[in-house]
């Protein structure tokens, strides 16, 4: 008999889905536009352009909502790595996933209404969400908005910090979620995790 | 008024441009020659070899008188004081000090010179006198004066020559063929070659100057434009263009309104949209075709700067696809390489230890 929880109300599934297709939609024609080559074109760079800008806004949109629903809803708290003991707990997930995983062990840290994250996942989202992100999207705006990025910088365009920090800043959000969809399989089944993302509960 | 010091080279400068002339028909009979007689090649490449052999040595030779050597101190003091003397009523200052009275001012006002911007353009050493000829020896001039105005081809033979087949085919032929000269784009009194302004920003400046005075202006449009032609709203036609007004401010517009044949300059085959490049990976890709427009005279000074493609570019302008570290691109493609097989070999060891496992189960 599996027991059920109800782990994931739905404006974060539905955040996060939103979230996820943005991010692919993004993925997809800035890659087109970073290595645009006109002999071997991932989609044709106008229209990588176009799509990449109204994806950029939407995903934008889409941060306010994480940050407005996390303040009124308190959610934010499960994204806080909490000290004592931490890096302890993070190299315990660590041995689990190099090593336990392969023997068969139960999770160490299974996620639970009140703890929705193992120190690894709460470390990794928090690092994502409330540095990089904010970065990809910043850096992404002032792209939109050329004429508000630095003039020159030793003596070369201005636009040149903010084009890296979101190339680099999204190419570890592209790691990231690799990464990401990868250790959805480690649930009790293949398809828990996955599940649990789209109903909101949570079978074990 | 200064004489005209190299008088006697005029006439050497005008045999060397009918050589000149010669040399280019003869070159391009020679071609419908050669594709004709191709089963006689060989006669026709050693009289094409003597053709072109003695044309070069004209050539040369009227190069050297063609370009008058540079004018010495005391000639650039005579030409100063007689631009003085044009400029004394030719320019905002002389406007409010006119020498005579009963000058139409009105008329005057759209015959002004900038000494400052005229000084520093390409013909700024040269007497106003060189162009504006005998009817302005005398000063203040007769009214009717302006036909002896010389035309550009007099100096400028050879270039003349190649842009005008080039123009031929332009949309400003098409249009206004008769109407349209040199002088309609280029002002003689304020133009500097991209060569020498080297700085992009200045270059675009210059161009689309030339281009926006016009196309951005309902009034001058108007003014040389065929009847009931209207002008297009010229950000409307450009929408499709992101950051439209941006992209203006750092390219021109002949680099997609021109075609990319011509090696020695850009063509003066002024395109409409149907045949201007439209494709955004020309200049956005690793092998910009800006280094063969905009940068052409900077393409040398290209140092790989920080270990970027057209960095000499980047000094400029941050262009997406063409300015990027190939470095940083292989560490970045390198370490999502690794985490696919990351993953794969992850998930892979956990399929068989899983079935390792539940077979000894069985067991």
């Amino acid at each position: 008999m599996t027991n059920r929880v109800f782990m994931l109300p739905l404006w974060i599934r539905l955040w996060h889905w939103s979230n996820a297709l943005a991010i692919i939609v993004l993925a997809v024609t800035g890659v087109s536009l970073h290595f645009s080559n006109p002999e071997l074109p991932l989609v044709e760079f106008s229209l990588a352009a176009r799509i990449h800008n109204v994806a950029g806004v939407c995903l934008a949109g889409l941060y306010v909502v994480f940050v407005v629903g996390n303040i009124v809803t308190g959610n934010w708290w499960q994204y806080v790595p909490k000290p004592p003991g931490i890096i302890g707990r993070c190299l315990t997930q660590m041995q689990y996933y190099g090593s336990g995983i392969f023997k068969g062990e139960k999770e160490p840290f299974p996620p639970t209404p009140e703890v929705n994250f193992n120190a690894l996942q709460a470390v990794t989202y928090w690092s994502i969400m409330y540095l990089v992100l904010p970065v990809v999207i910043a850096t992404g705006l002032i792209f939109l908005y050329p004429q508000f990025a630095p003039d020159r910088l030793f003596g070369l365009d201005g636009l040149l910090p903010i084009a890296m920090l979101h190339y680099l800043g999204a190419a570890v959000i592209v790691l990231f979620a690799v990464s990401h969809i990868y250790l959805g399989t480690m649930g009790p089944k293949v398809s828990s995790l996955f599940k649990m993302m789209i109903t909101g509960w949570y079978e074990h | 008024m200064p004489t005209e010091p190299h008088q006697p080279l005029i006439c050497v400068k005008g045999i060397a441009i009918m050589c000149i002339e010669m040399f280019y028909l003869k070159r391009e009979t020679s071609i419908i020659r050669q594709s004709e007689f191709r089963g006689n090649h060989v006669f026709a490449n050693f009289k094409n070899k003597l053709c072109s052999a003695l044309a070069l040595l004209v050539m040369l030779t009227a190069t050297a008188f063609a370009d008058d050597p540079p004018p010495t101190p005391e000639d650039l003091t005579k030409i100063k004081t007689a631009n003085a003397e044009c400029l004394s009523c030719h320019s905002e200052a002389g406007l409010k000090k006119l020498p005579k009275e009963g000058l139409d001012v009105k008329k005057l006002r759209n015959y002004l010179v900038d000494l400052d911007t005229y000084t520093g353009s390409d013909h700024g050493q040269m007497a106003c006198s060189k162009c504006h000829g005998d009817g302005y020896d005398k000063h203040p001039h007769a009214a009717k004066a302006k036909e002896g105005l010389s035309e550009c081809q007099d100096c400028h033979a050879r270039k003349a020559m190649r842009i005008e087949r080039q123009f031929d085919k332009s949309v400003h032929a098409e249009n206004l063929s008769d109407s349209f000269t040199c002088a309609t784009c280029h002002d003689a009194h304020v133009m500097t070659l991209a060569s020498k302004l080297r700085d992009p920003h200045k270059i675009v400046a210059q161009d689309n100057k030339i281009c926006l005075d016009c196309h951005d202006s309902d009034l001058a449009f108007a003014k040389i434009a065929p009847e009931k032609k209207k002008r297009p709203p010229i950000d409307e036609i450009h929408s499709w263009l992101p950051n439209t007004r941006l992209h203006w401010q750092a390219v021109r517009c002949i680099e997609c309104h021109t075609p990319t044949e011509d090696k020695l300059s850009l063509s003066h085959e002024i395109q409409n949209k149907d045949k201007a490049e439209k494709k955004c990976a020309t200049c956005h890709s690793a092998n910009t075709s800006l280094n063969a427009r905009l940068y052409r005279h900077l393409a040398k000074e290209e140092q790989n700067k920080y270990g970027f493609l057209n960095s000499v570019i980047l000094s400029n302008s941050y262009v997406v696809g063409a300015t990027r570290n190939p470095s940083i691109d292989w560490i970045v493609i390198g370490l999502f390489v690794a985490t696919v097989l990351g993953v794969i070999g992850h998930g892979l060891v956990r399929i068989i230890t899983t079935r390792m496992r539940r077979s000894k189960n069985h067991d």
